[in-house]
């Protein structure tokens, strides 16, 4: 469940980055793993070299090797879109995805939304409009939003519900949120 | 999750010829013997795979990764004006396809209902349709079921709330996939590429399995064959689909019932031709061939949407617990045949 | 014990705001600040203010225990009975222990020795648990433990425990040794008789009999609630590091001091040498209280390893294994006349809280109405199931769907309007009001007859009442610190598991301080501060903000008497407003805050004030905990939405009356308030823990198959909100979680039979369960 990923480069590790008797048998692509395979990761802007097993999710590369912990495992199998991440311009369940698949493309978290240190009008009006409790599910939600936003400036109510309707909060704090881009949408007049 | 090596196919040949066992072959334990698990699977977006691996009800040696592979993706229209979707098309593309939304708007829909939107980016149409059932029995590694090899179904005398009330003779899964509803209803095809390189299309209606036929695959899929794409016929211009479904949370949940209905009125209003296929009810989606039947050369009204509706129930053999899909789903296919004859008459028109 | 103090007699206002305020007087100890305000009156309390730690979580930054890494930490992973009942032959621990990574192992049962049986009573019990290196290795070193079980006969469900030759649970007397649900525990020595135990009597009184034979109309029905497990976001977690000094705990916890207690006494430790901290807390709802099975494990293994573990449950041991809500089954019959005045109210109740008892109902049936004659009979029926705990309003959530709904039969059967029957039987004047507003607000008049919709879309109306007792947790205190630069802190271990409650400790200093929220410090979730109340049974606010208040007073009075002495006036004549102290009369005599700190004496001064009683006194009092004169109510009403074709039921619209003394964060509360309503929705139409009967398996033990209300399932959720000032405390406020909760499915139910016609008993109401209540499922093949 936790498999873990480990910072590169760490000595200890036995490195088993191809299995050379595989390729000669199947004279195809390379065979990496199963232990642990360098691989890296562009993630807010910042390129990161790191050793992960193929098995390690990229939820737990991100929450492991980098330490970005503001992404959240909750039910681990793409059922309540805590882990949200965007993977380029797409919004995914980081737990569903293998870090080792991600490749060349961005990866932006929650810590990398905050633009040199000022906050983005989704988690402005998330405060605003308290649509935070326990916080936990809060990542992933302002993640889904501001994708929303990003493609479409001015959501309607119906949009909104769609766009987090992966989401599962148990403290309740839908209605805040739609009411939070609500006001976002309406305000931000072309 | 237990560890597996990784390995980027270069092509769909080469994951075909890679590839060991169907994910059905390496999650079946038959008695006796134990589990080899020393598969070679081929993995497109994962949604499915990892889930099933993190259940421990799969344990790959390796995985063959396709999700890159350019060839696979994409919806283009073909010289006979036929479409082809890539195996890799995702459910947010063919959500949001606006040709899709016009000539085949059920398809769409379903596809838009599916799951939640962080997987519909991910999950591939290939891999929706060869995902496993959602049976909690076959999706718990503590029981032993059937279709994974096992002596007995533990759905009959369980909790059988969700399962089929069609063709559930042995077991009772249903299928999984909202958009194989619509395909069936489009006369979809598949397109499956073997391991020795030859290509082959088989209609989805023939590409299903029934457990009377086999308990523990619901495809035809081979060993090392890969799913490469879906093919749709052209439409006509006077085809009007839709896709409904009734579940117990407004959004991202699997239906209780789903039917897709594919009419074609000629001017004077009479039903030429009526696809009518019914989702989450049977072990492959089920083709309602009584209530096409009856539709088929009438008038499509009240009385005759209420007809069909009872006509798709025929043959139902209700389990304990969900003969109230009888009621959902002689509701839904007269809403649904209702809703497609009162729909613009050019699907393709703006 | 406060009357060794010197006390003094203060005015207060009392009554509900809107209505107009009269005055109260108490007598209050002469240490505690005068009485505040109205809200009206003030300019932090009863404001919007934002939520003190929403900046840390909007972006990520905020750390759940789940999220705290110590060096060297170990990965637990547990091994858990995969039958129902068994007894265990034999357990052998070295294969695991010795497997690569491993560095602790240990069983958490007692082992089978000496003839003793270990006995294992439901799926998922924790038998063993390891620590390794990584929670890999810790996971497959699991499958190296050898354990032979010898299953055993079992039961999971409450008709097959109640049958006379139904597999028992516990023989003899072995179930007091089980954990209990909590609130309402049936305490004391209750009979039991097979799996049955009870019944637990209490508010029975008068002759039911003589009520009955007494009742013009009488209703009856039995009623079904279905077990709902609590789904917090973040699962259980602690990080448990042992060492010399003695014990750290990081843990996704409602009680960090609780939690200090248990393990203190578990682990032989002074209270002084363990430490227990929760920076965020990612949801509670009753199951986060206790420091539970797991948290001893951690423990264990830190001491064993000599290093810090970390367990973090996975989402299938959260539903099978982390606390529920116990199911139940309740026969309910009213006796009334005809003008609505009850006769007789009897209530037999049957719940299971799995291998733990304490499935009652609460005291819905006996407490919220007149009734000269009750009978209640509440059992416990043992199954081979994961014991329950406490579930936001434990009892009265599920005895409500009975009783509001048997309530509502009788007013259709009267031919009386719900909400003026219960001004009949009601005696809150607070609910009346309640029902009032909340009524104009529904537009209750234009409530239809039931089933009155042409077409097969049926919209209805309903409300529901609640019922909680306000709570107070007595050892409960803070500390302020006012250091000389000027920078006020408030300190306790009381922990912010979502509720906002470190806001409300900024307002409610901010308010006596006459500073901004933003200025006061709050730290929080730490047992090195004072111990703080628990988060659960709606008490927080009601127990701490009352000390925080007085402790702020006191601070400033210490800095008065500062700033009193350099100037050379009486302290008294010196007031402080935004940021300046001035005196009352001349107010350009002034001085910042943070000047005046200065001028302190020493670096830092600091107060310190524990909750004292209730200035009106208890109604109880039990340990730490006590009970407030006042009861928490809340109305509901609910509009629905019924395909009777499909038997999908939409909630298109709630309003939630609610009351909680004195409001303090309006807008926190109303988040709260919503929240306790999708929870009630959620558990109306979506959730069920599915146990097969067959294995004792859950069948839905993750976020796909057990179904929670999403962002499309929510109806608009309108909140209005009582100020209710009663002169009971520093701050006159009380607790909102949990009557939030418990009149929303009962509500919704009352709406549906409005719709429909048809009254829906049993929950979840899903969409099988409404066409079967329609006659529409004829079943059998065809």
């Amino acid at each position: 469940m936790f498999p873990g990923a480990r910072a590169f480069p760490e000595g200890e590790l036995t490195l088993m980055k191809e299995d050379p008797q595989e390729n000669e048998k199947s004279a195809a692509a390379s065979v990496l793993g199963p232990g642990a395979v360098p691989i890296v990761l562009r993630v807010n802007g910042e390129t990161h070299p790191l050793l992960v097993e193929p098995r390690t999710t990229l939820a737990e590369a991100l929450r492991g090797s980098l330490g970005l912990t503001g992404t959240k495992i909750a039910c681990n199998q793409g059922a309540c879109s805590a882990c949200s991440v965007w993977l380029d311009d797409l919004v995914v369940a980081s737990c569903s995805i293998l870090a080792i698949e991600v490749g060349e493309r961005r990866i932006t978290t929650i810590e990398g939304l905050a633009a040199g240190g000022r906050l983005h009008p989704v988690q402005e009006a998330f405060i605003a409009h308290d649509a935070v409790q326990c916080g936990f599910c809060t990542p992933g939600l302002v993640m889904s939003c501001a994708a929303l936003l990003a493609g479409n400036p001015h959501p309607g109510e119906a949009e909104i519900q769609t766009a987090i309707s992966g989401h599962l909060c148990r403290c309740g704090t839908y209605p805040h949120v739609v009411q939070a881009i609500l006001a976002l949408a309406d305000a931000k007049g072309d | 999750m237990e560890a597996f090596q990784w390995q980027q196919a270069r092509s769909p040949a080469e994951a075909a010829a890679l590839v060991t066992q169907t994910t059905a072959e390496a999650m079946l334990t038959l008695q006796g013997t134990p589990s080899a698990q020393q598969a070679i699977l081929v993995k497109a977006g994962g949604v499915d795979m990892l889930d099933l691996m993190k259940e421990g009800l799969v344990n790959p040696r390796r995985l063959v990764d396709i999700s890159r592979l350019a060839e696979l993706q994409g919806i283009s229209r073909e010289g006979d004006d036929s479409l082809r979707i890539g195996a890799l098309t995702t459910l947010a593309q063919i959500a949001a396809h606006p040709g899709l939304r016009q000539s085949h708007a059920a398809l769409a829909q379903a596809a838009a209902m599916a799951a939640s939107p962080q997987i519909r980016n991910r999950a591939t149409l290939g891999g929706n349709l060869l995902q496993r059932p959602r049976c909690w029995y076959l999706r718990s590694a503590a029981h032993h079921c059937l279709r994974k090899g096992g002596g007995h179904c533990f759905a009959f005398a369980g909790d059988n709330r969700y399962h089929a009330i069609f063709a559930n003779h042995g077991c009772a899964i249903v299928h999984p996939s909202t958009p194989a509803t619509a395909l069936l209803a489009f006369h979809a095809q598949v397109e499956l590429l073997h391991p020795q390189g030859q290509r082959r299309q088989v209609p989805l209606e023939d590409f299903f399995v029934l457990p009377e036929a086999d308990m523990h695959r619901e495809n035809i899929l081979a060993a090392g064959e890969i799913l490469t794409a879906v093919w749709l016929p052209p439409q006509i211009q006077t085809n009007r689909s839709i896709y409904l479904q009734v579940a117990e949370r407004e959004a991202f949940d699997w239906p209780l019932a789903a039917v897709a209905v594919v009419v074609d009125l000629d001017a004077a209003g009479l039903c030429q031709r009526a696809s009518i296929v019914l989702g989450a009810v049977a072990p492959a989606p089920w083709r309602a061939r009584q209530a096409e039947a009856l539709l088929t050369g009438a008038t499509i009204n009240g009385k005759t949407a209420e007809a069909a509706g009872e006509a798709a129930l025929a043959g139902a053999t209700p389990l304990a617990q969900n003969a109230y899909k009888l009621p959902l789903l002689a509701t839904l296919v007269r809403r649904a045949v209702l809703a497609a004859a009162a729909l613009p008459q050019d699907p393709r028109a703006s | 014990m406060d009357d060794e103090f010197p006390r003094r007699r203060e005015k207060f206002p009392f009554g509900l705001a809107h209505l107009g305020l009269d005055e109260v007087e108490r007598e209050i100890p002469a240490d505690e600040p005068p009485p505040l305000a109205p809200n009206a009156a003030l300019t932090q309390i009863g404001k919007d203010i934002r939520r003190w730690d929403a900046w840390a979580k909007v972006t990520g930054a905020a750390r759940y225990t789940v999220d705290v890494h110590l060096p060297g930490m170990l990965h637990a992973a547990v091994l858990r009975s995969p039958l129902p009942h068994a007894r265990i032959r034999s357990l052998d621990l070295s294969p695991a222990a010795s497997a690569p990574g491993v560095h602790a192992a240990l069983t958490v049962v007692e082992p089978p020795a000496d003839g003793v049986p270990t006995v294992l009573r439901y799926v998922g019990q924790p038998v063993a648990a390891l620590a390794a290196d990584t929670p890999a290795l810790a996971e497959a070193a699991l499958r190296l433990i050898q354990v032979e079980y010898e299953p055993l006969p079992f039961v999971v469900d409450l008709d097959g425990a109640r049958r006379p030759d139904a597999p028992i649970v516990y023989p003899d007397s072995e179930w007091q040794k089980s954990p209990s649900a909590g609130l309402p525990a049936a305490a004391g020595d209750l009979p039991i008789t097979g799996n049955i135990r009870g019944p637990e009597s209490k508010g029975s009184r008068g002759d039911i009999g003589a009520g009955f034979a007494a009742a013009e109309i009488v209703v009856d029905g039995t009623y079904h609630t279905q077990v709902q497990t609590h789904c917090c976001l973040e699962p259980h977690a602690i990080v448990a590091a042992w060492h010399e000094g003695g014990l750290d705990v990081w843990m996704s916890t409602q009680f960090t001091a609780g939690v200090r207690a248990q393990l203190a006494r578990h682990f032989q430790l002074p209270l002084s040498r363990v430490r227990v901290r929760a920076e965020a807390v990612g949801g509670g709802f009753g199951s986060k209280s206790q420091i539970g099975i797991y948290g001893r494990t951690a423990v264990a293994l830190s001491r064993l390893a000599k290093v810090p573990i970390r367990l973090v449950y996975r989402r299938d041991e959260e539903q099978m294994d982390s606390g529920n809500r116990p199911s139940s089954e309740q026969h309910l019959r009213i006796g009334a006349r005809r003008d609505g005045t009850l006769t007789a109210l009897s209530l037999h109740s049957y719940g299971s809280a799995g291998i733990a008892f304490g499935a009652g109902v609460g005291n819905m049936a006996t407490a919220l109405y007149r009734c000269p004659h009750v009978e209640s009979r509440q059992y416990d029926v043992f199954t081979h199931a994961g014991p329950a705990c406490p579930m936001r309003g434990p009892g009265n959530t599920q005895g409500a769907f009975a009783l509001e709904q048997g309530i509502d039969e009788l007013a259709g059967k009267l031919a009386m309007d719900p909400l003026a029957l219960r001004d009949v039987i009601d005696p809150s004047p607070v609910r009346r009001e309640e029902r009032r507003m909340g009524a104009e607000r529904i537009g209750w008049t234009q409530r239809k007859p039931p089933g009155a919709d042409q077409g097969p879309v049926k919209r209805g109306m309903g409300m529901a009442q609640s019922l909680w007792s306000a709570n107070i947790q007595t050892n409960a205190a803070c500390e302020l610190r006012l250091w000389r630069d000027g920078r006020v802190e408030v300190l306790s271990s009381v922990q912010d598991i979502g509720t906002g409650v470190g806001t409300v400790l900024a307002q409610v200093v901010a308010e006596e301080l006459g500073l901004q929220p933003e200025d006061i410090h709050v730290r929080i979730g730490d047992t090195e501060f004072p111990s703080g109340p628990p988060s659960y049974g709606s008490r927080t606010t009601a127990s701490i903000t009352p000390p925080a208040r007085t402790a702020a007073w006191q601070i400033k009075e210490a800095l008065f008497r500062s700033v009193a002495s350099a100037w050379q006036v009486d302290p008294q004549r010196l007031t402080v407003q935004d940021g300046w102290i001035h005196l009352r009369d001349e107010p350009q005599q002034r001085i910042s805050w943070r000047e005046a700190a200065a001028a302190l004496r020493t670096d830092r001064i600091s107060a310190f004030a524990g909750r004292s009683d209730d200035y009106a006194g208890f109604r109880s009092r039990s340990g730490d905990a006590a009970m407030a004169l006042n009861d928490l109510g809340g109305v509901q009403f609910a509009e629905v939405a019924v395909d009777t074709e499909t038997g999908v039921i939409r909630v298109e619209r709630v309003v939630a009356v609610q009351d909680c003394g004195r409001p303090i964060n309006p807008l926190q509360i109303e988040s709260q308030v919503q929240g306790g309503v999708l929870m009630g929705v959620s558990y109306a139409l979506l959730e069920e823990r599915i146990l097969d009967t067959n294995t004792g398996w859950m069948l839905n033990p993750n976020l796909v198959d057990y179904k929670l209300t999403g962002a499309w399932d929510t109806p608009q959720i309108e909140v209005v909100l009582l100020e209710n000032y009663q002169g009971f405390s520093a701050t006159d406020a009380y607790g909102i979680a949990e009557p939030a909760n418990i009149a929303t499915a009962a509500a919704i139910a009352n709406a549906v039979y409005n719709a429909i016609g048809v009254r829906m008993r049993s929950l979840p109401m899903t969409p099988a369960k409404v066409l079967h209540a329609l006659g529409a499922v004829s079943g059998g093949p065809r």
